[in-house]
């Protein structure tokens, strides 16, 4: 780990001032990967800006939907009453994500913006293009089976590894920013860039922005939603494949739904197409199938992924047709 | 006698660890000490052409940087150190990882920053790092330690020919790792010629051997202190060479030098389990008699050591079966140098004990009952009967316990809401070592007794079983006995490796403790101001620290008094033969398996085992529980990965190289054991035992899936993938 600077900000606006004004700074709230990254070699900053103490750690209700300040752990989310009792697939989200100690460490804003598991973009000896832009993909010839069979490109297969994320996404959330030129309101299906050409561009932030707080719109879905996450292990590990799924159902006939799926995209991954297999009709086996085979046309598979391309569709029928009462 | 042996006593270290009292050996402060830190090779194949170190001298802290062109001529050690080179003797790197150089600074903080300041040119070759990629067709190294690589009993081939029943198939599994929570560490303190190391090692003694053979000093030069050990399973029983570079970079600076390994440089230097591949082949009766065993593996080797450490115990030994071809193969790779892990017998015994229950399938036979017809009391290779061998009682205890007479036989006949039940069986085998040991136990006026031997405690409860031997055998109380072990300045002891040390040191243990007791047993009754004076010896019995007088219970004196009157401790020595053998037991799991989905849960696992007479059965029973636990992680999720094209390890550390967590362990867990003294022990009718509760448990589970679902899986782990 190479030496860096250390400044404890007073409030928002001052995290935001200290981070402006030293180039290569980088925020540090619960840093359960930051200094994972720092200690690796994976990223180096001169200088971080310590955000603890800041006024932003609170969830609240209202009529409009969920506030979640950027600071709030994600132990605290998960075990919000309103979380857990309106929005239950953020609940789930977090629960299944690391470990009880990181959960306790671990803040919203940083969980959204925790970098890709990739051992390829871990390991300073290897090829990335994230890491080291134009350096090279040692994933696209190499081991794969954790990465990306959609939106990736020949710079990167890498997924982003946020349950948290998913689920957002699945909620239309939007993330509330602080930065030099003010504030702003990103919905969580812009925050997230495709890698393309440049995968050490992941966000849409800009220098020097904070993650302020992210607001969880109420929507009749909200209520009846959830979580699956399958992985190797029973706990504290990433997801091989997952699905948000909310449903605002009437009798079996589908008002509204909302599907997002993790692991299998370079982005936590929404499908609109997959979605409109399903809104406005009645929930069947057979339209939850159509539904799984439109998510993943366009699926580039690699040597070691293939799979996903077939689990991801039974995540999503097992948690759909549980959720509608049919399994 | 206090009858503490066989008891399920709890730890008697075990508070010093919780309260932080224990001091691991990279814990041991050393006044004066530097830091090291490795550079090892960004490349797998190749040469070093440049090493600039300009920028890390420079850095804060830094006192040198050290490369080839510092160190003294080192020879390299035969076994223990598997290595067959010493790094940083010349230019050529043979794996990924490699050490290159080494920083040393005031602090570890600043000697891993100016590590990564180290910039080092290499001439690079493309590696090849798989067996799938091997240049060369398998071949059959020499013997390792006098022992062959290939085993060949009646005519094989020909009894497959007529077999009226055969099965073959092919296996597989990948590197992994050992993964021990503590990082190998070293210490290194010179005084002039003379070298102490605080060392993480599974034998001190070992240790001591290696580095004098490396630096050509008299071997009472090197002390070796080990206290605690946080874990090794076969990592720290051989000495590596970040111990003898960092003992170098000591002697060169004239200061001690402290050395701890990243968790990421522990996938390159410190041995694994090598990449594996095995084709069985078994010919049997229908009534199911094996009448032929062929057995060819092959394992990846390195470039510059062709030891094979996952030999074929189980094939040779277990089972009755007259014709019999066991082959070792294995492939040169640019990879470090494997070595052993709990248990290197393991990696063949998944490929048999499959291949047994396939045949079982083949024959409509249950997998038990073909176990039994295969039992043997009769050492396949010597002819000897076998002296204690309860194997049948173990199936007979654990098919009991697990309800196994229940068992549906037809897969996929169970389902439980949306999961597959499924429940499989393997036999466990494993052989264990005895090394030649000595102990000493001294008697203080105080009445404490103090034993000194130098073996090791590597987490498994060594530190107890000990104490038990000598309360037992001198007639005190647990708490009145201190127990040295982990230090060259104690008696000579041998490796905690190859399941050996419980067979290598109760019989010393013992002999030291009874010979103590004897001599103030002497004392006593030699001296007229004793209660005991006059009194036959052997009339004198010794319980809770006193020595009575069996026919006139009134008359009674103690250790402490008996030795204070003498004006001195009385110290006495036990040493004798240790003899090698085999423990054996069964293990039965349930699993579940999503249908759709395919995930796998362990839900219950029963085993029973037979080791002799069981020293401490809380201790024996954390040996199950962690050999089952790491036979999940086996079964089902680790494995190292090497990117094929540069060689590298993609997975070194614990976030994405998977090992079980406390969720994976089955919700039910029973360990049963036969607990028959074995007549033919040195060990107080105990056995060695500690890697025999892993080795069928892959096996088990593997076969537990395909009785939940009809679906075979010869590739290990197996994940949810393999079962869509």
């Amino acid at each position: 780990m190479r030496s860096f600077g250390y400044a404890s900000a007073r409030d928002s606006a001052d995290a935001v001032r200290l981070a402006d004004r030293t180039p290569g700074a980088a925020f540090i709230a619960g840093g359960t990967d930051l200094l994972n990254l720092m200690k690796d070699g994976v990223q180096h900053h001169r200088h971080l800006v310590d955000v603890n103490k800041l006024d932003l750690a609170r969830v609240t209700e209202s009529a409009s939907g969920l506030r979640i300040g950027g600071l709030a752990r994600m132990r605290q989310v998960a075990e919000h009453h309103a979380v857990r009792a309106r929005f239950p697939v953020l609940a789930e989200a977090l629960l299944a994500s690391a470990s009880p100690q990181v959960r306790n460490m671990a803040t919203i804003g940083g969980n959204l913006l925790q970098r890709t598991r990739c051992g390829y973009f871990r390991d300073i000896g290897s090829a990335c293009n994230k890491r080291v832009p134009g350096s090279g993909c040692s994933a696209l010839q190499g081991w794969n089976r954790g990465h990306a069979v959609l939106g990736g490109s020949e710079s990167c297969i890498a997924t982003h590894p946020s349950d948290l994320a998913v689920a957002l996404t699945a909620l239309d959330a939007s993330v509330h920013v602080l930065g030099p030129g003010g504030t702003r309101r990103i919905p969580v299906g812009e925050f997230y860039r495709l890698p393309g050409d440049t995968p050490q561009i992941e966000t849409s932030l800009r220098p020097a922005e904070l993650i302020t707080a992210v607001e969880v719109p109420r929507h009749p879905t909200a209520t009846r939603s959830r979580y699956l996450k399958l992985r190797d292990r029973a706990t504290f590990e990433f997801a091989v494949v997952s699905v948000a799924a909310a449903l605002d159902l009437r009798g079996h006939f589908v008002r509204d739904i909302r599907l997002a799926f993790g692991g299998i995209g370079t982005k936590p991954w929404r499908s609109a197409e997959a979605e409109a297999e399903l809104r406005g009709k009645n929930l069947t086996v057979e339209r939850v199938e159509q539904a799984g085979r439109v998510l993943v046309r366009g699926a580039v598979p690699r040597q070691d992924n293939e799979f996903k391309v077939e689990l991801v569709q039974r995540a999503l029928a097992e948690l759909v047709l549980g959720l509608g009462g049919l399994r | 006698m206090t009858g503490l042996v066989g008891r399920p006593v709890a730890r008697v270290d075990g508070r010093a660890k919780v309260t932080g009292a224990a001091r691991y050996p990279a814990d041991n402060p050393v006044p004066g000490a530097l830091h090291g830190f490795l550079v090892t090779s960004e490349v797998a194949k190749g040469e070093v052409t440049d090493i600039d170190t300009s920028a890390a001298l420079a850095h804060p802290g830094v006192v040198a940087v050290l490369t080839h062109r510092d160190m003294p001529r080192l020879t390299v050690p035969s076994f223990p150190y598997p290595k067959g080179f010493i790094p940083m003797q010349d230019t050529v790197i043979h794996h990924v990882g490699q050490p290159v150089a080494i920083v040393v600074a005031q602090t570890v903080e600043q000697a891993q920053e100016a590590a990564t300041l180290v910039a080092v040119r290499y001439r690079t070759e493309r590696p090849r790092v798989v067996i799938d990629d091997a240049a060369g067709a398998p071949y059959l190294p020499p013997p390792f330690r006098n022992r062959p690589n290939e085993f060949k009993r009646g005519d094989a081939t020909a009894a497959l020919a007529g077999a009226e029943v055969r099965v073959e198939a092919r296996y597989s599994s990948p590197a992994r790792h050992h993964n021990p929570i503590e990082p190998h560490a070293t210490t290194a303190q010179w005084d002039g010629d003379r070298l102490t190391l605080h060392e993480t090692t599974q034998g001190v003694h070992f240790t001591k051997s290696t580095i004098a053979t490396a630096f050509a000093l008299p071997a009472d030069n090197v002390r070796v202190v080990a206290p605690y050990l946080g874990g090794g399973f076969g990592a720290k029983g051989p000495t590596w060479s970040h111990t003898m570079i960092n003992a170098a970079a000591a002697r060169i600076l004239r200061r001690p030098v402290r050395l701890v390994l990243s968790r990421a440089q522990m996938y390159t230097m410190a041995g694994h389990r090598a990449e594996f591949r095995q084709q069985i082949r078994l010919g049997a009766t229908r009534a199911g008699k094996l009448t032929a065993l062929l057995s060819t593996t092959i394992a990846q080797l390195s470039n510059t050591e062709e030891s094979i450490f996952n030999s074929s115990e189980s094939a040779r030994l277990l089972y009755d079966c007259p014709n019999l071809h066991v082959r070792q193969e294995g492939v040169r790779l640019d990879v470090a140098t494997s070595s052993y892990m709990r248990s290197p017998e393991m990696t063949a015994h998944f490929g048999l004990e499959t291949a047994l229950d396939e045949l079982g399938w083949a024959l409509d036979l249950d997998p038990v009952e073909l176990r039994r017809r295969n039992h043997t009391e009769f050492n396949q290779e010597t002819g000897q009967r076998f002296g204690s061998k309860h194997l049948l009682k173990c199936y007979d205890m654990a098919s009991e316990a697990f309800g196994w007479s229940q068992r549906k036989r037809r897969p996929g006949a169970t389902k439980d809401g949306d999961e597959y039940v499924g429940w499989g069986m393997a036999t466990e085998m494993h052989t264990f070592g005895a090394m030649p040991s000595t102990a000493s136990v001294t008697v203080g006026p105080d009445g404490k007794v103090v034993l000194r031997i130098g073996t090791q405690d590597i987490g498994t409860g060594t530190y107890t079983i000990i104490s038990q031997i000598v309360a037992d055998a001198m007639g005190v109380p647990l708490d009145v006995i201190q127990a040295h072990i982990g230090d060259t300045a104690l008696p000579v002891a041998g490796l905690s490796a190859a399941s050996a040390t419980i067979a290598s040191v109760s019989g010393p243990v013992d002999r030291a403790a009874r010979a103590a007791r004897d001599a103030v047993v002497g004392l006593a009754v030699a001296d007229e101001r004793s209660p005991l004076f006059a009194v036959p010896a052997d009339e004198v019995e010794t319980r809770h620290g006193h020595l009575i007088h069996t026919r006139n219970r009134q008359r009674r004196d103690s250790y402490g008094a008996v030795v204070s009157r003498a004006g001195k401790p009385v110290e006495a020595t036990g040493s004798g033969p240790n003899l090698p053998g085999l423990s054996y037991g069964v293990v039965f799991a349930e699993v579940r398996v999503h249908a759709r989905l395919g995930s796998v849960r362990v839900t219950r696992v029963v085993t029973a085992h037979d080791i002799g007479r069981v020293m401490n059965r809380r201790t024996a029973r954390g040996q199950v529980i962690g050999g089952v636990t790491w036979g999940i992680g086996h079964a089902l999720m680790e494995h190292t990965v090497y990117d094929r094209n540069s060689g590298r390890v993609v997975n070194p550390n614990l976030s994405t190289y998977l090992v079980p967590v406390c969720a994976d362990a089955p919700p039910e867990l029973e360990a049963l054991f036969v607990d028959e003294p074995d007549p033919g022990s040195t060990a107080l009718g105990a056995r060695g035992f500690g890697e025999t509760p892993i080795t069928g448990v892959p096996a088990a589970i593997g076969n537990a899936i395909y009785h939940a679902t009809g679906r075979r899986v010869r590739d290990l782990p197996i994940t949810q993938d393999k079962l869509l």
